[in-house]
């Protein structure tokens, strides 16, 4: 993992980490929007501007790949480095929450 | 066919969010936005009065994949305009809540829009300053006569838009970077 891809997604932003966390199955844009507002109950919903710039952004750096184009959506998958910035980040929320639980 | 009407407006590049705004408060009085051609010329058409957010993207890649990025945006809910000088224009009728009133949901991604509006074009703009400018202010400023001294004051009016352009969106740009 190079510098730029440290500077970049570690700590990324949440936006990042769920579209990697979605991405772990094959998945277009609007399938990880509908995802992320199940998985945190309506909470979160990611804007189409977001994701795009996102989602491009992304795919330059490695971190996803496109798969297939499907009724003008593109399908993305994630590669080895974006399961390995993930998995950095993974462990890092894990030590804030540990963290945050012996504060309390 | 119903009532419609052209106003001329100017905003800079980086007056997204002004020009957002104007879009909204004309559909607030009954006219709906129908498309902007140069040099500012925005058309609308007379419409039941409503609540619509306007949005502003910048995304010369999406411009390049123009159906799979209106294919995004239709699928949350916005409707594609136009592109108008680099810019996409959306908009979204009675949005459900703020949130739901925005194309982008976090500042990382707000700044990236800055960052490709730049590139695009505040830098070009900044070439052009460089390049014509300032060359043309520097040897009209060694002539005299009522000719160049127009051509001065013309040039110094141009260079006073630029200037103006360039500190607003350094402005903010960094009320961004610092909120971020």
């Amino acid at each position: 993992m190079d510098a730029h891809i440290r500077k970049v997604y570690v700590p990324m932003t949440e936006t990042g980490f769920y579209i990697l966390l979605c991405l772990r199955r094959e998945q277009h844009g609007y399938g990880i929007v509908q995802q992320v507002k199940e998985l945190t109950h309506g909470e979160i919903c990611l804007s189409p501007g977001t994701m795009y710039g996102s989602l491009s952004k992304m795919e330059k750096d490695g971190l996803i790949r496109f798969v297939r184009e499907e009724e003008k959506r593109r399908i993305y998958r994630i590669t080895p480095l974006g399961t390995e910035v993930l998995d950095l980040e993974m462990k890092r929320i894990e030590r804030l929450y540990e963290t945050m639980k012996e504060a309390r | 066919m119903g009532e419609h009407k052209r106003e001329f407006r100017f905003f800079t590049v980086a007056d997204w969010e002004e020009e957002e705004a104007y879009l909204s408060q004309r559909h607030r009085e009954g006219w709906r936005f129908t498309g902007v051609r140069l040099p500012g010329l925005y058309g609308f058409e007379r419409c039941e009065p409503q609540e619509v957010a306007y949005r502003l993207d910048y995304n010369p890649e999406g411009r390049a994949h123009r159906e799979e990025y209106v294919q995004m945006f239709s699928d949350c809910g916005w409707e594609y305009i136009q592109d108008y000088v680099g810019y996409s224009y959306f908009r979204k009728a009675a949005p459900a809540s703020e949130r739901d009133a925005e194309i982008f949901c976090d500042d990382a991604s707000r700044l990236d829009m800055m960052e490709r509006v730049m590139k695009g074009r505040m830098l070009p703009l900044m070439v052009i300053l460089l390049m014509v400018i300032v060359p043309v202010l520097i040897a009209e400023g060694q002539r005299t006569g009522p000719f160049s001294r127009f051509v001065t004051v013309v040039y110094l009016l141009i260079l006073a838009v630029y200037v103006a352009v360039f500190i607003k969106f350094g402005v903010a740009f960094r009320r961004r970077t610092n909120a971020k």
